[in-house]
């Protein structure tokens, strides 16, 4: 094992070809060499070597967003993505004091127990009301009857919905449209049980990889047999279908082919009778639907009969959401974001137009900058020829 | 390091630079191959990522003014709308910028009937090495007096930096076929692309792949390259409908011709460029073999590829070393692949002793050192096996006459005593 805890095989694969860096969002925005993909490489290996693991190296980390959007990239192949978390994992354990506490309540506190997360959310709600909760910070108009009014899941379930923490919390909105087109294909729709309260994407991100594995080993539980498991979040998707690499063993790989994106799964079963909208829509992949779960087809070929399509001129860029990257390093994410929202509106013309984003972080993160950005569930719960309950 | 983001900022830190003599490299995205943006010493880094706009495009004129930091495929996405296109192609178009493009005199697969990036360039406001900023060439057709946009064009920073860029923009073809020929053997398809030119065809693109190298990119891409070819030969032509059936039927002529076992066409857009993604992952796909390669470019005459060809696989098996070859067949330029693992001990000694030696087989055939990749630090020293000492002598007085403070780019392009009478290196400081 090397000093950052990761493969050294998985090092050497980078030759240094620089043909990850127009796929970088942090370096498209900044020019630097330390902000793109080869840099942080060079950055591990000189660590490796033996220089300091110092707050230069720890910036140099936690700038990076995690889109992976260089894995797709890379013709050699280059793991960054578990590069990446590890050395995150080794630079989280010497954050300042202030900072660990923070993170503490929020990861070990609130994120994994959902009822500790709702109260917090009716604070949330109220502090909204009272308007001192900034704009800027994309937090989506909370609605006391949504938070009351819990999503009832059907017996003996043909499929699972896995509905996590925080879009539970602020988007379950997202949810209800999500059941209702799945009900709408004849499925039977289940919820995870008690346990399945947070899939740990977030947690594997922030470089805590041990309470990531906790909490995959609840989730599994939450949801047995074998029903698939459809995620309309596209981050805990992808993490939850890496739980085979997270936890290693036939149960866990077992479970994580069980899991789709909400797209994949209506894609495979073909979407119930749509109307014609009309409407411009412009599709916004989510770098873990692209590059990670490479899905982002499925939510064209869902949409397409409902929507006028419209596609952004930039190789699928990540937005800067990057899950608590817009909260951590707000000053880039603000310019990573103002690249795709320019890409977005060229995209759409003088149109007037909808953006699709299946992860609930790119939608908040976007959403903040002015634009109207629904879930893929949304746009096909109000296409239904019935829409009646979609929301 | 610094990050200028305008000329004048280059010419800023260029003057601060020559004031206090300290030399200056420019660096554009570190795709380069030959170390030309090495910095040598501790010289002063200026790196042009952050001039990455497009100023103008002219669509009428097909001109575009690019800042230096533009990376080249963006330049023809940015034109893609009016339908046009920057010709030069080099396989890390995706990444490189258009001042390092300038600066090597990059090429690429459709450089072969549209010409390098000197071709293209028609005009650069430079930073001279005192910092002050002139134009070369223009966008006249011919401008009067000496070419020295030409001079500048693959001086790798030694004479300036480039701050604007006015390139050509082609159009797009109106049609676009793809070939792929394969053969039992390597002298066959050598022989086929001299045949092809010498039937009067000039493709836009005509690259060679041998055998090793066509499994493994068939392995990664899954195209349909034949595994068991021991080459393959990849050929694009474009141009209006007519001419471009006509060259097809011509080219598959000539393959058959000369013994080619199969000449498949391309269906479509989606067929082509499965076939190109194939020849462009070509390097990356080698990481599937060996963490490590070292990259070779030389240019030799195509009538004597194949001779070259065995005495480069004879070169690489005498160090114990696999090779691979993939390279621009049509223009004779060789890009040999040594394929290793630096952690083994003493690597690096054998893969220098082959790459030499590689290098020097193609000059004794009458090539030359570098195709488009440039010199930089790394062919340097092997300069003189294609120039005696009075080309040297010439070519540093032409770099002296653009930078006399020899601050910009030192220790690249010409070796150390290059200057007649030069014997060894100056103490610091001192002018030359």
């Amino acid at each position: 094992m090397t000093r950052l805890g990761f493969d050294p095989d998985e090092l050497a694969a980078c030759v240094g070809c620089g043909l990850c860096l127009p796929h970088c969002p942090t370096y498209r925005v900044t020019g630097l060499e330390s902000a793109s993909p080869r840099g942080r490489i060079t950055a591990m290996r000189v660590v490796e070597e033996g220089m300091p693991l110092d707050d230069a190296f720890s910036t140099v980390i936690d700038e990076c967003i995690l889109c992976r959007g260089c894995e797709a990239a890379c013709p050699s192949g280059v793991q960054y993505g578990h590069l990446a978390e590890a050395a995150r994992e080794r630079v989280a354990r010497r954050r300042p004091p202030m900072r660990r506490l923070v993170e503490w309540v929020a990861f070990v506190a609130v994120l994994p127990r959902h009822s500790v997360l709702l109260a917090c959310t009716w604070l949330l709600l109220v502090a909204q009301r009272l308007h001192l909760v900034p704009a800027r910070l994309g937090l989506p108009r909370l609605s006391p009857r949504s938070l009351r009014t819990p999503i009832v899941p059907d017996g003996d379930p043909t499929a699972y919905l896995f509905t996590g923490c925080v879009m539970d919390a602020w988007q379950r909105d997202v949810h209800r449209a999500a059941v209702h087109v799945m009900r709408s294909c004849g499925a039977q729709v289940g919820l995870p049980t008690a346990g399945g309260d947070c899939c740990g994407a977030l947690h594997a991100h922030a470089g805590r990889v041990g309470e990531a594995r906790r909490l995959a080993r609840r989730v599994m539980a939450s949801m047995p047999g074998d029903a698939p498991i459809v995620v309309d979040s596209a981050g805990c998707g992808a993490a939850m279908k890496d739980y085979g690499r997270l936890l290693g063993g036939p149960a866990a790989a077992a479970f994580s082919a069980r899991v789709q994106d909400f797209a994949e799964w209506v894609a495979a079963r073909g979407a119930p009778p749509l109307r014609d909208t009309g409407i411009t829509v412009v599709v916004q992949d989510p770098c873990h639907l692209r590059h990670v779960q490479h899905a982002e087809g499925s939510v064209r070929t869902i949409l397409h009969d409902a929507y006028r399509l419209v596609e952004t001129d930039d190789d699928g860029m990540c937005c800067g959401a990057g899950g608590a990257y817009a909260v951590t390093e707000r000053d880039l994410a603000t310019r990573v974001r103002d690249c795709k929202v320019a890409a977005i509106r060229a995209a759409a013309g003088a149109m007037p137009f909808l953006v699709a984003s299946a992860n609930p972080g790119c939608a908040m993160h976007l959403d903040a900058a002015g634009l109207d950005v629904r879930h893929p569930a949304e746009l096909l719960a109000a296409a239904l020829d019935d829409p009646k309950g979609a929301m | 390091m610094c990050f200028p983001e305008s000329i004048e900022e280059i010419s800023a830190a260029v003057g601060i630079a020559c004031r206090h003599r300290v030399p200056f490299v420019a660096r554009g995205s570190g795709t380069g191959l030959a170390g030309g943006a090495t910095p040598v010493g501790d010289p002063l880094v200026i790196v042009t990522t952050r001039m990455n706009r497009i100023l103008e495009i002219d669509a009428a004129d097909r001109v575009a003014w690019v800042e230096p930091g533009v990376c080249n495929l963006d330049l023809s996405r940015s034109a893609r709308h009016l339908g046009l296109h920057y010709a030069p192609d080099p396989s890390s178009q995706q990444a490189c910028s258009i001042g390092g493009n300038v600066g090597t005199n990059a090429g690429g697969p459709h450089c072969l009937r549209d010409g390098v990036t000197s071709a293209h360039v028609l005009a650069v406001d430079v930073v001279l090495a005192d910092g002050v900023i002139t134009r070369l060439g223009g966008l006249a057709p011919d401008t009067p007096g000496y070419d020295l946009r030409g001079c500048f064009v693959g001086s790798e920073g030694t004479m300036g930096i480039a701050g604007r860029i006015a390139v050509r923009l082609l159009p797009d073809p109106p049609a676009v076929r793809t070939l792929l020929l394969d053969f039992a053997s390597v002298a066959a398809a050598a022989a086929t692309v001299s045949g092809i030119i010498a039937a009067g065809i000039v493709p836009a693109a005509l690259e060679m792949m041998d055998a090793p190298i066509t499994r493994l990119v068939e392995d990664f891409v899954g195209a349909g390259y034949p595994r068991d070819a021991e080459a393959v030969l990849l050929v694009e032509v474009s141009g209006l409908p007519e001419g471009v059936a006509a060259e097809v039927s011509g080219i598959g002529q000539v393959g058959r011709d000369h013994g080619a076992r199969h000449v498949r066409v391309a269906a479509d857009d989606a067929e082509r460029e499965l076939l190109w993604k194939g020849r462009k992952s070509a390097f990356g796909a080698i990481a599937r073999i060996a963490p490590d390669y070292y990259l070779h470019d030389a240019v030799v005459p195509r009538t004597r590829l194949v001779e070259v060809l065995a005495r480069v696989r004879e070169i690489a098996a005498a160090q114990d070393l696999l090779v691979m070859n993939v390279f621009h067949a049509g223009d004779g330029n060789l890009h040999p692949l040594l394929v290793f693992d630096a952690r083994e001990p003493g690597i690096w000694e054998r893969v220098h002793a082959a790459g030499n030696g590689i290098v020097r087989a193609c000059v004794e055939a009458g090539g030359v050192l570098s195709g488009e990749h440039g010199i930089g630090l790394e062919k340097r020293d092997l300069m003189p096996l294609v120039f005696d000492p009075d080309d040297l002598d010439a070519q540093a007085r032409l770099r002296d006459a653009f930078d006399p403070s020899g601050l910009a780019n030192p220790e690249k392009v010409l070796p150390r005593g290059s200057r007649c009478g030069e014997a060894t290196r100056a103490p610091e400081g001192t002018w030359v």
